[in-house]
């Protein structure tokens, strides 16, 4: 709780610190306001404390994914004293709202009541509008923050109508309390509960982006300035992941037949639809919108396998997704900035012939979200297929595995452009802290793979 | 340990390599690594008693991670071993182009190779297996030939398609084994699985090896790969590559789905023979020397493959002396179809002939290599696929014939081949080509001596693979006559 509160105050001071307008203080301020949180946290490892009448349970499993999406953004921090160094105005703003989105989805890891949930999404989601929109001269970064606002209030809606109509039949916001509901029924819901969870289930599905309601993913990665986009692509969904499980996985799993057999269809869907319109994008940003979606899948995958260790994998899949995206935007944008603006993914050719070190990291990062051995991505992967299988869904896992295929001809194709010759002459430059950075994912995501980690949570 | 060392030294001296900026420093000191490699092969072969051929452990953190070997993955690791230094020799050019990096995916690629032929872990293998195919991806495509991208990422997806059956194959193994589940492959064997399953998990698994073989009709990314890849990237694809899948299976379905190897026999045996038949004719009517030896190549894959699951000793023993054998033929052909593109700057038959009258004695080990690869008695590929094709016969007297078609096919291509480029009448375009340099012959010498050798005393070998062979066989038929073909 206290690194909930510790979030929150260092939002504020960085806000205004913003009046102050020192920039230079302010990546270093938001960063250590990260790393005690960071602290804080791990120091309730283990008590699993509840606050606010059991409204919120901070236990291991959300601690250990606090602790990834604070670890994510003070990644996404540390790229950002490089990239906002060109923004005159409003950088303070830009570190701020990040943090807050940060509390938002701290209070989606923790909740017990779908009140908590609703506000855990909406704080969330909230600095995230403004966030897209932060160019605020750009066209299509105004469409991107309008249409994730105008799409996101309309999915909160839905999700809200579901809480109201579950409260309506079971008269509780407690998420026990509504899974013993359900099991009295003995798998034949009333109408009203059914329909109440599948509005719950769309409000949540829509904010993870699991097909068929990924439609504004790609436009506003599309649109958002690309270290918002970073931020989306990996702690939202992480934290979009984590209420889903808490959701889902610690709470109403097994639903009824009609339901589970819905989320199982949006799995299958989110695997095929991302990567089908994956295979024809020739715009970077818009081809990792699309594979986060098929990687959407494989978590939907990990979570309705329904096995104990399902949290873990859920864990160390958005980590290790998160861990390999991140700096592959980073590198897009100092490509974007050597190409004078261009998105294609043309711009990564003549990477390998003036920077070969980062032709290499950026192979092992792609290799990663590819999932091939030696990395993470492929131990994520395989850690996964181990859930499905071993549960006996089998025909899902072979369709996975065909899908895991397709996704290699696109990264693929990504690298195989890093590899090529360029008719461009413009030098790509880059800072030493990047630089490093982008070494220290790369070797991460190489440990990460030859090196277990198992976390009970 | 020695296997730990065996294994590391080629990648910790590519990595080594990376940082060092003279060419020849850089040929010299990879080279040095492949010799040591091959001497502490041997000696690991000559020192280890036959009686413990049969599985050996090394531990290395805990069981996820554990090197031993058996007959068969000696051979292999011999195999390996001992083309590697040929391979990085034939790079000893004039070319100057990013020496150490590919220096450094070549001596990737080999260790990647003994992993997968050492591992005593099925997931361990997966990951080796996998490994071995991002320094070759990159070795074809930064030193490929034309079209070479398109051709890399087809070969790419195509292999990769396979190996994620497999890996859903090895967790579905994985979640079978009683307990604490684990991957090892001693744990695999004794798995008793039901035969229907076995039946199907047959395909998931033979499926990645029969891409990498390459077996009809999972051969298609093969032809256009061989002939854009470049020199050291087809020695390696044709010579130890796909030799990968002969092991894999061998690892893979013989003792694990022993059941569903026997429901599916005759069908994948008829599929090599068509294999053999379809290469052999299609080796034809080509005019690119590479994509003929390409196809003259998959013919003896096949035939290779169709003597894999006759399972029979014979066949076995046929099949595992063939890997050395072909290994050392393939690419010692390889060699010489470059040499021959070096000279004349064409693969195209038609604009060749006469080459003789230039270079007498690349006229002559060419012939010699070309008998290897046609099986003539005496030389080590006689030795195989007489083996091989008796093997067959035991299953059934057509499988022989139709296998033997090999030998007669592949005599009719490949000496017409050799009539096209090296006979005939002077070439005015090809006067000035010259003969061999010092260099060819460290390399094209040892590797016919050979040839020669195996196939005059075939006995060593033999001797290696014998009691795995044996083994093998007490999988499927208790008891089966255990006699030694060539008397000691």
């Amino acid at each position: 709780m206290s690194a909930l509160i510790l979030l929150t105050v260092f939002g504020i001071i960085v806000l205004y610190l913003g009046f102050a307008n020192n920039k230079k203080l302010l990546a270093p301020v938001a960063i250590t306001g990260l790393v005690i949180s960071m602290v804080l946290s791990l120091k309730d490892w283990g008590l699993g404390s509840k606050y606010f009448h059991d409204m919120m349970i901070i236990d291991n499993f959300s601690i250990a994914f606090n602790v990834s999406m604070l670890i994510i953004t003070i990644l996404i921090f540390l790229f950002g004293i490089n990239y906002y160094q060109r923004m005159e105005h409003h950088v303070a703003e830009q570190y701020a709202l990040m943090i807050f989105a940060l509390t938002g989805a701290f209070l989606m890891t923790s909740f017990s009541n779908l009140i908590m949930l609703f506000l855990g999404i909406e704080i969330l989601s909230i600095p995230l509008y403004i966030l897209a929109g932060g160019k605020k001269t750009s066209y299509r970064s105004n469409e991107a923050s309008f249409k994730y606002f105008l799409l996101g209030s309309f999915a909160t809606a839905f999700f809200l109508f579901g809480i109201a109509l579950v409260y309506g039949a079971s008269a509780t916001f407690y998420l026990p309390e509504i899974k013993t509901y359900i099991a009295s029924f003995n798998g034949h819901l009333p109408p009203m509960v059914m329909l109440g969870l599948l509005f719950i289930l769309i409000g949540v599905a829509f904010k993870v982006a699991v097909a068929p309601f990924h439609f504004w993913s790609p436009d506003v990665y599309e649109g958002s300035p690309t270290l918002v986009t970073a931020f989306m692509a990996t702690v939202v969904k992480t934290a979009g992941f984590a209420a889903f499980y808490r959701l889902l996985g610690m709470g109403l799993l097994p639903l009824p037949a009609p339901l589970e057999k819905t989320l199982w269809v949006m799995t299958g869907l989110s695997l095929l639809v991302g990567n089908l319109a994956a295979l024809n994008q020739s715009n970077f940003k818009r081809l990792l919108a699309y594979s986060a979606i098929v990687h959407t899948g494989f978590m939907m995958l990990a979570m309705l396998s329904q096995h104990d260790s399902s949290a873990t994998v859920l864990l160390y899949y958005t980590f290790v997704y998160s861990l390999a995206t991140v700096p592959l935007f980073i590198i897009f944008i100092h490509m974007k900035r050597a190409s004078e603006g261009l998105e294609e993914l043309s711009i990564f050719r003549g990477l390998y012939k003036q920077k070969p070190w980062m032709a290499v990291f950026m192979t092992i990062l792609l290799m990663s979200l590819a999932g091939l051995p030696p990395t993470a991505g492929f131990l994520a992967k395989y850690r996964v297929f181990i859930l499905s299988i071993s549960r006996g869904y089998l025909a899902i896992s072979i369709f996975a595995i065909l899908m895991a295929i397709i996704g290699i001809y696109y990264y693929f194709y990504v690298l195989r452009e890093a590899f090529s010759e360029s008719d461009n002459p413009n030098p790509i430059e880059i800072s030493k802290l990047n630089a490093v950075l982008i070494v220290v994912c790369g070797v991460a995501v190489l440990l990460l793979g030859v090196f277990f980690f198992q976390i009970p949570i | 340990m020695i296997l730990l060392i065996i294994l590391l030294i080629p990648i910790i001296t590519g990595l080594f390599l990376l940082f060092l900026r003279n060419p020849a420093t850089v040929r010299i000191i990879a080279l040095l690594s492949a010799v040591v490699n091959l001497i502490l092969t041997l000696g690991l072969i000559i020192t280890i008693p036959s009686a413990s051929y049969s599985v050996n452990w090394d531990n290395f953190m805990g069981t996820q991670f554990s090197l031993g070997f058996d007959g068969i993955s000696l051979i292999m690791l011999l195999l390996t071993n001992l083309l590697f230094p040929f391979i990085i020799l034939s790079g000893f050019t004039r070319s100057h182009v990013q020496i150490p990096v590919l220096n450094f995916l070549i001596l990737f690629t080999q260790s990647a190779l003994i992993g997968v032929f050492l591992a005593q872990n099925a997931f361990l293998f997966y990951i080796f297996w996998e490994l071995t195919l991002i320094p070759v991806y990159f070795i074809l495509l930064l030193w490929g030939g034309e079209n070479r991208r398109a051709i890399t990422l087809k070969f790419f997806i195509y292999t990769l398609t396979g190996s994620l059956f497999l890996l859903f194959g090895i967790i579905f193994l994985f979640q079978l084994t009683p307990g604490l589940h684990t991957t090892d492959f001693s744990a695999f064997n004794q798995l008793h699985i039901a035969a229907h399953t076995q039946t199907w998990l047959f395909w998931v698994l033979f499926i990645a090896f029969a891409i990498k073989m390459p077996v009809f009709p999972f051969h298609t990314w093969q032809p256009s790969t061989y002939t854009m890849a470049s020199k050291q990237g087809v020695m390696i694809l044709a010579g130890v590559l796909t030799k990968m899948g002969i092991y894999g299976a061998l690892r893979f379905l013989f003792p694990i789905v022993p059941q569903g190897v026997l429901y599916w026999q005759n069908t994948v045996i008829i599929m090599c023979l068509i294999g053999v038949i379809y290469a052999s004719v299609i080796a034809f009517r080509q005019t690119n020397i590479k994509r003929l030896i390409a196809f003259s190549s998959m013919a003896h894959i096949s035939l290779m493959a169709a003597a894999m699951f006759a399972v029979n000793y014979y066949s076995t023993q046929g099949l595992l002396f063939q890997v050395i054998s072909h290994g050392v033929t393939i690419v010692a052909l390889f060699y010489m179809v470059h040499l021959i593109q070096e000279r004349t700057s064409t693969l195209d038959l038609s604009q060749m002939g006469g080459l003789k009258l230039a270079a007498p004695n690349m006229a002559i080990l060419l012939l010699i290599i070309i008998l290897g690869s046609i099986a003539l008695p005496l030389t080590s590929g006689f030795v195989g696929e007489f083996l091989i094709i008796m093997g067959l016969a035991k299953l059934s007297v057509w499988f022989a014939a139709f296998g033997g078609t090999t030998m007669i096919l592949g005599a009719i291509y490949m000496l017409y081949a050799y009539q096209r480029i090296m006979l005939g009448d002077k070439n005015p375009a090809l006067v000035k080509v010259k003969d061999i340099r010092t260099l060819d012959y460290f390399i094209l010498i040892p590797l016919i001596a050979a040839i020669i050798i195996l196939g005059i005393y075939p006995q060593p070998i033999l001797n290696l693979v014998e009691v795995s062979v044996n083994s093998m066989q007490k999988l499927f038929l208790p008891a089966n006559e255990m006699v030694n073909l060539f008397v000691r």
